[in-house]
């Protein structure tokens, strides 16, 4: 009879990624709670998965659109030196990612609490070891708390020093848009005071962040012309 | 140490400008306007040339990404606006990439991986930012496994999405990016895989 392990191992990537049917799911949440390899295994995955939403887009070496053109049929005898732009990197500390790996892994799981009855006992009876999840949920969320307003800080910080390089009609768009997102963040943290355990809320709050770090980088790049 | 090159003189700036605009390049760019398919080109280099050479380990990458615009100019006037301008540019340039690996005989056989894939990525050491050592595992990770990688956690493509575009089953598409997860992890984190 083979070791569990393995089979969960080979199911870990959709656990995270949310697209395990749910009595698999719970399967799954059975063994983690009772494998601390396994936890380490999928936290670093759910570190790697955040990492990859962070790479920064890229520019080649030299520029290519003066073989584009040639290649369309276009010619134009004027011609500019090109300096490429000085390009800024985003990027998170081992810690943070991790932080956001945890953070990834307890959302998903977190949705899967929604979607299943309410009950501490699975079809065998036994009952589920709940307590050491939700503190652990608490903790993640605390941590990226922190990191999540150091960066948003940063970025704001950057934005702040180049908004005069921004047409005033992408400003104007830009502070409207983030104010709609820090309306949206605000609303998810009162009702998250209220009610901390909703994971509903949870991916709402940090959806929200997402696309406020998103805005802000798109936005910062701008100013800096990458 | 980058050096200067020279571009095609353009009047306005081509960057930091609102999306409407953008979307008013894209008319008139397929109606054969070059400066606002310059703009276009400017505005979404960044994030074709990022795709690109990603999805190749760097291999051709500038060549590629010449071919993604020139595809683009052929293509803008079949452009119905029924997704995002930036969502069906990157699609095309997906598949770009991606016939380019049907008629390289040495890729062939990318989504075939044996075992041995697992062996194929030796731990590296670490500099202490993630982001920028997965940029380094990601250059040496399989073909296949790379390409649906980038695909799904880089750029958010769903594993149908992905399935459709590489002519896979949703099924392969899950199996490898686990696999290339797991190399991943074996890179970046040796001591614990």
């Amino acid at each position: 009879m083979s070791h569990p392990h393995d089979h969960v191992t080979e199911q870990l990537s959709e656990y995270l990624d949310g697209e395990l049917p749910v009595s698999a799911r719970e399967s799954v949440d059975a063994h983690l709670s009772g494998c601390a390899e396994c936890r380490r295994l999928i936290e670093d995955l759910g570190s790697i998965v955040a990492a990859a939403t962070t790479l920064p887009d890229t520019l080649p070496d030299r520029d290519l659109w003066a073989g584009v053109a040639q290649r369309i049929g276009a010619t134009r005898a004027t011609v500019t030196p090109f300096t490429p732009p000085v390009r800024r990197r985003f990027s998170f500390s081992v810690l943070q990612l991790a932080a956001a790996g945890i953070l990834l892994m307890l959302m998903s799981g977190g949705l899967v609490y929604l979607a299943r009855p309410h009950d501490d006992r699975g079809a065998s009876g036994v009952t589920r070891a709940e307590p050491s999840a939700a503190a652990g949920d608490a903790l993640t969320v605390s941590v990226a708390n922190a990191q999540y307003d150091g960066a948003v800080a940063d970025l704001e910080r950057r934005l702040k020093a180049g908004r005069g390089e921004l047409d005033p009609e992408t400003v104007r768009v830009l502070e409207q848009n983030l104010g709609a997102i820090d309306t949206a963040i605000e609303q998810c943290r009162r009702a998250l005071e209220a009610d901390p355990a909703n994971a509903y809320l949870t991916n709402h709050l940090v959806s929200a962040r997402q696309r406020k770090i998103a805005l802000l980088r798109r936005a910062t790049a701008l100013t800096t012309g990458s | 140490m980058r050096t200067a090159l020279t571009l095609l003189q353009v009047d306005t700036p081509l960057t930091a400008r609102p999306a409407t605009d953008r979307m008013d390049d894209v008319a008139l760019a397929a109606a054969g306007d070059v400066r606002a398919f310059e703009r276009l080109y400017r505005a979404h280099l960044p994030r074709v040339h990022g795709l690109v050479r990603r999805m190749t380990a760097g291999r051709d990458a500038d060549e590629l990404t010449q071919d993604v615009f020139v595809r683009l100019w052929q293509k803008l006037s079949s452009f119905r606006g029924e997704s995002a301008f930036s969502t069906w540019l990157h699609r095309l340039a997906a598949n770009v990439v991606i016939e380019r690996f049907r008629t390289d005989t040495t890729r062939r056989q990318r989504h075939v991986d044996g075992e041995g894939i697992f062996e194929s990525l030796p731990g590296a050491r670490s500099s202490g930012d993630l982001a920028m050592d997965l940029e380094t595992a990601l250059e040496k990770l399989p073909d296949g496994a790379r390409e649906i990688f980038v695909l799904h956690d880089v750029e958010g493509y769903k594993h149908q999405e992905i399935a459709d575009l590489l002519e896979i089953s949703a099924g392969t598409s899950k199996a490898q990016l686990h696999r290339a997860r797991m190399i991943l992890r074996r890179h970046l984190r040796p001591a614990s895989a």
